[in-house]
């Protein structure tokens, strides 16, 4: 039975094609790692083995070269130029299916239980009173340099072909980052990593929200159109 | 071949041989379709088989007549009258008067005297009787009944005796007349089983038991009954919803073949035929019978004819007679043709019967967590049949007592005639569910009822398991039930935690209000609750987060729940993770979110890493912040639950796809 289990274990680890092993072949400049949950940057050095939940920095001028080890043993090597966030986590391929999976719950977004039609709902006060009138000072919006980071992280997912991931991650960075998910040429990545991702319909999608963006010059309008049109060919 | 239907026909078989079949003659249905035990479905005639009673709606009552057919018969005599009660449901009691229930027999004066003054007389009149019966009959389902039967029989001799006088010189005879009398109540039990849809079995005992018995004196011995104890055995066949086949069994290989066919208008047309090996011709008697029934009344013919009048003229001769080939009162070789009536009514509860409960199956226990779920979600259903020739609207309705006030009834479900259809039971319960410490179960009843109806046309019985309050059924749907943050233990504690700690807020300044008080509430709980197992070593069983508070501790979702408690009560949203990792279900744990109500946007002021925290909508559709907390480690502090929330989350959601692939769910709890 506890083989059993470790095998299943094995067998869906492998579905999920993560990198085995990471380590960092080569370092310049400023690069630093996050482990895990966890808010601190540590310096790194090349030789350093990562673990597949840690998060990689580059500085100004920074940069970084990973050899990325799959489980079947094929070796990949990755650059991390300047200025970049990546979750190693993202280094690796998604089915299609768990793609489709994952753009459903971003959309849904909240996954929760629904409250069955026939299940006992009590309706909730329209107005709520109560509300703690006395708060503090506004928080701080997300710094937006750290934004750019991120989304320069998921360019370097797309030039490596992790095209899910690409795009995955460049939704949620649109959602901490809001300015950012409204400039043509970070959603015309997302498109294109979902088309790369031959996630026809979803890249078509895409691509269609991509004209409502205010401000579009007819460049930019003719190169969607143009795009959209070599998705439905 | 059903086992049970086997061993009845062996029994019958076995039996072959010792007593004659028990026919009663008192009501033409019974007269008209002779094998009757089968078919006893009120009063009329339930001395052949006590176990029929069970069909008695409410009061019954009926009377019969009848009259001889020969010229010398005196014109109509009253037969007897019954009455039956239904009771409790599933017993029903009746009575039978009787008077007509006798043999008369009589035997010629072997003394002949000559001359004007001499007295004229028979010798000897024998009378056999049975005027009182009373019966009980218990439905132990909707398929076997039984019964139990007491007859009072009477056997009385009258003598005429002859004495010689002389006065003066004259000798003449007087006559006298000696009574002499015997009597015994007999007890009889029968069973009744619906073998299927379409048979019915039923098996009486005759003569189990006698009490009281007195025998006649032995100068008429000659007249004695000596009742033995026999077995009956009759089936009846539902060819069609009009016609009825029946044929029974006696243990002297008499018995009789009949049928019933009730082509509508209330009109039922019956014939039979009897036959007994001891009887010249072998099929002895034929009976026809006729009835019509409208609303509460029934009234019924028969006519009943012996093939052979050899020996019923009521006329014996002594040296011929055997009382053992008497082992009926009604039929027997010495009874006669006649012609008989009957009326039939019905009071009270007498409504047609338009539905009937196949079956019940519950889906589920019930929990006290989670009782009021019922109200909306099946507990059970009940499978419905339509008995009517017309459509109807069913319903039906649960009742537990002490645990609902009232039955609860389902939505209307329309069954065309001879359908059957599932109809769901909803339940409402009271507040004793709560109360319910550990598991039980109880008795539930189940109705059904049509329209245009406003009483049940069936019922049934279910049981319902009650689980004791801390019990879990494991999912986490049900888990929510248990969070309570309006407990009073549970505001006083969320509420003192605070203010105690109110001088101790730390952080900084642009922390959204509710992170600081989720942090400061699970601060101050780090050095009072504590992971432990269930008590009871069980995954299904949980505290309440009072217990929680008072035992100062407890498992994953104990603590999950004490902690959602304690957040709910000062405003907050959570929400709980329910991980149930694939193919390995035993390492299914739980933890909890909690809503910080910030805008994504703001998540830095928070934590400058995202993955501490989960972007997901709130009841109002708003996309905010929640804060993922290990509870089982919250006794560390919050830091440390956050962070091994997070990792967690990370681990099972990102890494793992859990959200995605469904092996992690998300249960709102507010």
């Amino acid at each position: 039975m506890k083989t059993a289990f470790v095998l299943l274990c094995s067998v869906s680890l492998v579905t999920i094609s993560l990198a085995g092993e990471i380590v960092v072949q080569k370092i310049q400049g400023e690069v630093s790692v996050r482990q895990g949950v966890t808010e601190v940057w540590n310096r790194i050095a090349a030789g350093d083995v990562l673990r597949p939940d840690d998060t990689m920095k580059t500085g100004v001028k920074g940069s970084a070269v990973l050899l990325v080890r799959g489980e079947s043993g094929e070796a990949k090597r990755i650059t991390l130029p300047q200025e970049v966030i990546v979750d190693l986590s993202d280094i690796r391929d998604l089915t299609q299916e768990e793609l489709m999976l994952k753009l459903t719950m971003e959309k849904v977004r909240s996954s929760s239980y629904q409250w069955k039609n026939n299940e006992l709902q009590i309706p909730r006060a329209a107005v709520v009173h109560g509300g703690n009138v006395t708060s503090p000072e506004g928080p701080a919006q997300n710094d937006p340099a750290v934004g750019v980071f991120r989304l320069n992280g998921t360019r370097v997912l797309f030039e490596n072909g992790f095209y899910s991931t690409c795009a995955l991650k460049s939704m949620e960075v649109f959602r901490l980052y809001p300015a950012l998910g409204r400039k043509f040429e970070n959603r015309l990545l997302v498109a294109e990593a979902l088309g790369k991702a031959r996630l026809r319909g979803e890249a078509l999608n895409e691509y269609g929200s991509l004209l409502t963006l205010d401000g579009l010059s007819p460049d930019q309008q003719d190169l969607v159109k143009a795009r959209m049109a070599e998705l439905k060919r | 071949m059903n086992p049970g239907f086997r061993i009845l026909i062996i029994l019958g078989m076995v039996m072959l041989g010792s007593a004659t079949y028990g026919q009663s003659l008192i009501f033409p249905r019974a007269i008209g379709m002779g094998a009757y035990g089968s078919s006893v479905k009120d009063s009329r005639a339930f001395t052949a088989n006590p176990a029929g009673l069970v069909n008695i709606r409410d009061w019954d009552f009926s009377t019969a007549t009848y009259t001889g057919v020969s010229t010398t018969d005196r014109g109509f005599v009253f037969h007897g009258l019954t009455f039956g009660k239904r009771f409790l449901d599933r017993e029903a009691l009746a009575f039978q008067y009787a008077p007509g229930t006798s043999l008369t027999l009589t035997v010629p004066p072997t003394l002949s005297i000559g001359g004007s003054n001499t007295p004229v007389s028979n010798d000897r009149e024998i009378t056999y009787e049975e005027p009182f019966a009373i019966g009980f009959g218990h439905a132990f389902s909707g398929t076997l009944s039984v019964g139990i039967l007491g007859r009072l029989q009477r056997q009385k001799v009258m003598d005429t005796q002859f004495e010689i006088m002389v006065r003066d010189t004259t000798v003449y005879p007087v006559t006298s007349k000696v009574s002499y009398e015997a009597h015994a109540w007999l007890g009889d039990a029968g069973i009744s089983w619906n073998a299927s849809e379409r048979f019915v079995i039923a098996v009486v005992g005759r003569n189990l038991i006698r009490l009281g018995e007195t025998l006649l004196p032995d100068a008429v011995a000659e007249y004695r009954l000596s009742p033995t104890t026999s077995v009956e055995l009759s089936g009846a066949y539902i060819a069609s919803a009009d016609l009825r086949l029946v044929g029974g069994l006696a243990t002297d290989a008499s018995g009789a073949l009949g049928c019933e066919w009730t082509p509508g208008y209330g009109l039922a047309f019956r014939g039979a035929v009897y036959g007994d090996q001891n009887e010249t011709p072998f099929l002895y008697a034929v009976g026809l019978s006729a009835g019509w029934s409208y609303e509460f009344l029934e009234v019924d013919a028969s006519y009943l004819r012996f093939t052979s009048q050899e020996g019923r003229s009521g006329v014996i001769n002594a040296a011929e007679f055997d009382p053992r080939k008497i082992t009926n009162i009604d039929l027997n070789p010495y009874s006669r043709d006649r012609i008989s009536f009957s009326i039939r009514a019905m009071f009270g509860n007498v409504r047609e019967s338009l539905a009937r409960i196949e079956s019940v199956e519950m889906y589920s226990a019930v929990y006290p967590s989670s009782f009021e779920v019922f109200a909306y979600r099946p507990i059970g259903k009940a499978r419905v049949r339509n008995i009517s020739a017309k459509p109807i609207q069913a319903r039906a309705s649960i009742f537990v007592e002490k645990f609902m006030d009232m039955p609860t009834e389902s939505q209307a479900v329309t069954i065309p005639p001879g359908g059957v259809a599932d109809i769901e039971l909803n339940a409402v319960f009271n507040d004793r569910v709560k109360d319910v410490a550990a598991m039980t179960i109880r008795d539930a009843s189940v109705y059904a009822n049509a329209t245009p109806a406003e009483v049940y046309d069936d019922r049934a019985p279910a049981r319902i398991t009650f689980r004791g309050k801390n019990d879990w059924d494991g999912s986490v749907e049900s888990l929510r039930f248990f969070v309570q943050p309006d407990d009073p233990d549970v505001l006083r504690a969320s509420r003192d935690m605070l203010l105690q700690s109110r001088d101790a807020k730390t952080g900084s300044g642009s922390e959204p209000d509710a992170f600081i008080r989720a942090r400061t509430l699970i601060n101050a709980f780090a050095g009072q609750l504590m992971y432990v197992s269930d008590p009871k070593q069980s995954a299904d069983f949980v505290q309440y987060p009072a217990e929680t508070l008072r035992l100062r501790g407890g498992d994953c979702d104990d603590m999950s729940v004490c902690f959602a408690s304690l957040l709910s009560s000062i405003g907050i949203s959570t929400a709980f993770v329910d991980v149930v990792p694939p193919g390995a279900p035993e390492r299914s744990h739980i933890y909890l979110l909690f809503d910080t109500g910030l805008d994504p946007k703001f998540g830095a002021s928070i934590s400058d890493n995202p993955k501490r925290y989960v972007v997901r909508k709130n009841r109002e559709g708003m996309e905010t912040i929640w804060i993922p907390v290990e509870t089982t480690v919250a006794a560390r502090g919050f830091d440390e639950a956050w962070t091994g929330g997070a990792q967690r989350y990370f681990d099972d959601v990102e890494v793992g796809l859990g959200l995605a692939k469904r092996w992690v769910r998300i249960v709102d709890i507010n």
